[in-house]
C-alpha cells in the first residue's frame, strides 16, 4: 500500500524537480518565440528593402535599355549632320528625351578633361600624352549616367599616361 | 546568435550568402548589381596615389592600370608568389584578404550586425597549403574561418542533395568564366567525399563570348568591307550585343543583333549592323568549345573508376551551364538530366551560406525549420471539380475556411471529399478521405451555408471540419497522412499537373459551363413555375419550356451544343424579363437576373459553389 501511495503522490522534491523542468521548457519556448518574432520583424524590414531594391533594379534596367536607344538617336543625328541632312526634327526628339531623363533623375557623368575615377568611369584605352596629367580623360567613348546616386552605366573612356612605362604589367595570376 | 556568412571566393568572381529567415540569401555588393549579378569581380587594384580598389571599380581601371591591378590571385594561393605594386610586396593571401574585407563590409551593411565568422569555399583539388592560405586570408581580413568547404560540396548543399539521406555518387560540373572543374563525390550519411577531380584552367564562358563576337564582326566585314575590330566604340557595342544575344538564345530560338550607326563610311555614309542570330547558329559556333569539356568529364569518371550510370546526381555550376547546349552535352555524356532549380551562378555561395547557417545553428534550430505543404489541399465540388483551400507551398501551421452550399433542393446532407494535388478535377488528385455532414434542414439549393475549415498543424496533420452555419451542426475528420507522400509521389503529381494543364483547363471549362447551364435551368424553371407564373403569357411559357427542354437534352453533349442552347435560353428569358419590367420600376434587391445569370458568386465575397451530391 505504501509503495502505491508513493507512486500516486510524488514527493515535494519530485514535484519541484518537475516544475523546474517545466519552467525550463517555458523559458526555452519564450526564447524561441522571441527569436521567431524578431526574425519576423527583421524579415518584414528586409522585405520592404527588397521590394525597394527590386523596383530600383527594374528602373535601372529600363533606363539602360532606353539609354541605348537614346544613344542611337544621338548617333543618327551626328551621322545625318555629316551628310548635311536637316536634323532639326531629330534634335527636337533628343530634347524631349533629355527632359524625360532629367525628370527621372538620370544625369550624365562628367568625363572629358576630368581625372579618371573608377567609381564613375571605365577605361578601355590609353594614350601617351606627356602634356597632360596622368589619368586625364582624353576621349569619351560612351557616355555614363547616374540615377539617384547609383552609377547605372559608367562612362567608357580613353585616358592619358605621361609615359609608356606605365602601361606594362604582369600581375594577373 | 551571431550570424556566420558563407563566401564563394572565386577566381574571376566572388559572392557571399547568409541565412535569413531560414533561407540562404545572396549578399549584394555595395556598388550594386553588375553583369555578374550580385557577385563582383575578384579584382584588387592600387592606384598611383595608393588608393585600394576592390571589385567593380578595380575591374573598370584594369585595362589602363595593368601594373597596379591584380586579377585571379586565387591561382597563386599557397605558393610563394609575391605581387609587387608601387614598390610594396603582397602575398596572395593578403590580396584575397582585401576581397574578403570588402565582403565583410558589404555583409555588415546588408545584415546590420557585425560579422566575425565565415565559411569559405575552395576548389576540391586545393591542397593543405592552399587551404591554409585561404584560412590565413580570412584571418587577415578579420574573419574567423570556421570551416573551409569544397566548392562542389557547397553546390550540392544548395541543391539540397544532403537532405536525400541516400548514399550516392554526385558529379559537379563547374563551368565558369575562365575555368572548368569537374568533381566526382561520394555522399554517405550526409558526408561528402571527393573521389576525383579534373578540369581545364583555360576553358570557359569568355571563349564562347569571343567566338560570337568574332562571328558578328566577320559577318559585318563580309557585308560591308568594314573591320569593326579596330573601332573601340563599335566593339563595346558588339561585345554587349553578343553577350545579350547569348543570354537571350538560352530561352528563345532566334534573336536580332541590331546596332544602328555602328560605323561611318566616308563615301557611302552611315552603316547599320543588323543580323539575325539563331540558337542553332550559336550552338554551331560554341560547340567546339563545349566539346573541349569532354576529356575532363571522361577523366574524372576514369579516375573515380566509375561509368556514367554509377553517378546518380549531376550538379551544374557557373553561368555558361545556363546555355541549353551545355546542359544537353552534360545530359548526353552522363545519360541523365542534371539537377535544376538553383541559379548555377549562385549555387556555391548559397551552399556556403547554408553550411554557415548549420554551424551557426540557424538551420538545425526548429525555429526556422517551418515546413510547407507540398501540394494543394482542397475539396470536391459540383461536377467533380476541385476547390482549393490550402494552396501548395503554404507554410504550416495554417488554417483556411470557405463557405459552401447545397447543389439540390431539400438536400439534407453533403459529402466532404478531401483531395490533394494540383489538377482541377478532383478525381485526378490523391483522395485523402471523405465524410458526411447530415441533418441540414430542407431548403432550396444555394440557401444553406456550410463552412468547411482546413486546419493543418505543424506536423502536417489535417483536421477538416464542416459546419452548417444555420444549425451549428458539425462533422469532422482527421487526416494524418496529408504531407506523408513520398518525394517521388509529390513530383509525379506536380508533373501530371503540368502535363495535363491544357487538357484539364478545357475539361474544367466544360464542367463550369455545364454547372452554369444546370443552374440556369433551375432558376428559370423556378421563375416560370412560381414567381412569374401568372405574369407571363402562355406563348411565352411554352417558348421558355421548350428552350429549357432543348438545353436539358444537350447537357450530356459537347460544350458547343450546351453553349448555343444556353445562350438561346438566356435570350428568351431576357426578352421576357425586359418586357415584364418595361413599365415597372425595378424592385430593390430582386436579384433574379443575377441569380439566373450566375451561381458562382453572389457578390458578397462568399463562395457559393455547391458541394458534393445529394444524399
Amino acid at each position: 500500500m505504501s509503495t502505491n501511495a508513493t507512486m500516486e503522490k510524488p514527493s515535494v522534491d519530485e514535484l519541484k524537480a518537475h516544475l523546474a523542468k517545466e519552467q525550463e521548457t517555458v523559458v526555452s519556448y519564450e526564447k524561441k518565440l522571441q527569436y521567431l518574432l524578431a526574425d519576423f520583424e527583421n524579415l518584414k524590414k528586409r522585405t520592404e528593402l527588397d521590394v525597394q531594391n527590386g523596383v530600383n533594379s527594374i528602373i535601372d534596367e529600363i533606363m539602360l535599355k532606353f539609354l541605348s536607344i537614346y544613344d542611337d538617336f544621338v548617333r543618327a543625328k551626328e551621322a545625318l549632320a555629316k551628310q548635311k541632312v536637316n536634323t532639326q526634327g531629330l534634335a527636337a526628339i533628343l530634347k524631349n528625351m533629355n527632359s524625360f531623363l532629367t525628370e527621372y533623375g538620370v544625369t550624365p557623368i562628367a568625363a572629358l578633361g576630368e581625372i579618371f575615377d573608377p567609381k564613375l568611369h571605365e577605361s578601355i584605352s590609353v594614350k601617351e600624352e606627356p602634356a597632360l596629367d596622368n589619368d586625364t580623360i582624353t576621349a569619351e567613348i560612351r557616355k555614363g549616367y547616374i540615377l539617384q546616386n547609383r552609377v547605372i552605366r559608367p562612362s567608357l573612356v580613353e585616358i592619358s599616361k605621361t609615359t609608356k612605362t606605365d602601361l606594362v604589367g604582369e600581375n594577373n595570376g | 546568435m551571431a550570424k556566420i556568412i558563407g563566401i564563394d571566393l572565386g577566381t574571376s568572381n566572388s559572392a557571399a550568402a547568409v541565412m535569413i529567415g531560414g533561407k540562404p540569401t545572396l549578399i549584394p555588393a555595395a556598388e550594386g548589381t553588375t553583369i555578374g549579378g550580385k557577385a563582383f569581380p575578384s579584382v584588387v587594384a592600387f592606384t598611383k596615389d595608393g588608393e585600394l580598389l576592390v571589385g567593380e571599380p578595380a575591374r573598370r581601371q584594369a585595362v589602363t592600370n595593368p601594373i597596379g591591378t591584380i586579377m585571379a590571385a586565387k591561382r597563386k594561393m599557397g605558393t610563394n608568389h609575391i605581387f609587387k605594386v608601387n614598390g610594396k610586396e603582397y602575398k596572395p593571401q593578403q590580396i584575397s584578404a582585401f576581397i574578403l574585407q570588402k565582403i565583410k563590409r558589404d555583409a555588415e551593411a546588408f545584415i546590420g550586425e557585425k560579422i566575425e565568422k565565415a565559411v569559405i569555399t575552395v576548389p576540391a583539388y586545393f591542397d593543405d597549403n592552399q587551404r591554409q592560405a585561404t584560412k590565413d586570408a580570412g584571418q587577415i581580413a578579420g574573419l574567423e574561418v570556421v570551416r573551409i568547404i569544397n566548392e562542389p560540396t557547397a553546390a550540392s548543399l544548395a541543391f539540397g542533395l544532403d537532405k536525400t539521406k541516400q548514399d550516392m555518387k554526385i558529379m559537379v560540373f563547374d563551368f565558369g568564366g575562365g575555368t572548368l572543374d569537374v568533381t566526382i563525390m561520394e555522399m554517405g550519411g550526409g558526408v561528402f567525399e571527393v573521389m576525383s577531380t579534373s578540369g581545364d584552367t583555360q576553358l570557359g564562358g569568355t571563349d564562347m563570348d569571343k567566338v560570337v563576337i568574332d562571328h558578328i564582326v566577320e559577318t559585318f566585314r563580309k557585308n560591308t568591307g568594314i573591320d569593326l575590330s579596330k573601332d573601340n566604340a563599335a566593339m563595346v557595342r558588339v561585345r554587349e550585343a553578343a553577350e545579350r544575344a547569348k543570354i537571350e538564345l538560352s530561352s528563345v530560338m532566334e534573336t536580332e543583333v541590331n546596332l544602328p550607326f555602328v560605323s561611318y563610311d566616308q563615301t557611302s555614309g552611315p552603316k547599320n549592323l543588323e543580323m539575325k542570330l539563331t540558337r542553332s547558329k550559336l550552338e554551331e559556333l560554341i560547340n567546339p568549345i563545349v566539346e573541349r569539356c569532354r576529356p575532363s568529364v571522361t577523366k574524372a569518371l576514369e579516375d573515380a573508376k566509375l561509368s556514367p550510370s554509377d553517378v546518380s546526381k549531376i550538379v551544374l555550376v557557373g553561368g555558361p551551364t545556363r546555355i541549353p547546349l551545355v546542359r544537353r552535352f552534360v545530359a548526353s555524356v552522363m545519360g541523365k538530366e542534371p539537377e535544376s532549380g538553383v541559379d548555377p551562378m549562385e549555387a556555391v555561395a548559397l551552399g556556403a551560406g547554408i553550411q554557415a547557417g548549420i554551424i551557426a545553428g540557424d538551420v538545425t534550430s526548429d525555429i526556422v525549420l517551418l515546413d510547407v505543404t507540398p501540394l494543394t489541399l482542397g475539396v470536391e465540388v459540383l461536377g467533380g471539380l476541385r476547390e482549393p483551400l490550402i494552396e501548395r507551398n503554404t507554410t504550416i501551421p495554417t488554417a483556411k475556411s470557405k463557405i459552401f452550399t447545397t447543389a439540390a433542393d431539400n438536400q439534407t446532407a453533403v459529402t466532404i471529399h478531401i483531395v490533394q494535388g494540383e489538377r482541377p478535377m478532383a478525381s485526378d488528385n490523391a483522395s485523402l478521405g471523405s465524410f458526411n455532414l447530415s441533418g441540414i434542414p430542407p431548403a432550396p439549393r444555394g440557401i444553406p451555408q456550410i463552412e468547411v475549415k482546413f486546419d493543418l498543424d505543424a506536423n502536417g496533420i489535417l483536421n477538416v471540419t464542416a459546419k452548417d452555419l444555420g444549425t451549428q451542426k458539425e462533422a469532422k475528420i482527421t487526416i494524418t497522412a496529408s504531407t506523408k507522400l513520398s518525394k517521388e509521389e509529390i513530383e509525379k503529381l506536380k508533373k501530371d499537373a503540368e502535363l495535363y494543364a491544357e487538357q484539364d483547363k478545357k475539361k474544367k471549362e466544360e464542367i463550369d459551363l455545364k454547372n452554369e447551364a444546370e443552374s440556369y435551368i433551375y432558376t428559370t424553371e423556378k421563375l416560370i413555375n412560381q414567381d412569374l407564373k401568372d405574369k407571363i403569357t402562355q406563348e411565352q411559357g411554352i417558348k421558355v419550356t421548350n428552350a429549357v427542354k432543348e438545353l436539358k437534352d444537350v447537357l450530356e453533349k459537347g460544350p458547343t451544343e450546351i453553349k448555343s442552347k444556353l445562350d438561346a435560353l438566356k435570350t428568351i428569358v431576357n426578352e421576357i424579363s425586359t418586357e415584364l419590367y418595361k413599365n415597372v420600376t425595378p424592385p430593390q434587391g430582386s436579384g433574379q437576373q443575377a441569380d439566373a445569370g450566375s451561381q458562382k458568386n453572389t457578390g458578397d465575397g462568399q463562395n457559393t459553389q455547391t458541394t458534393g451530391t445529394a444524399q
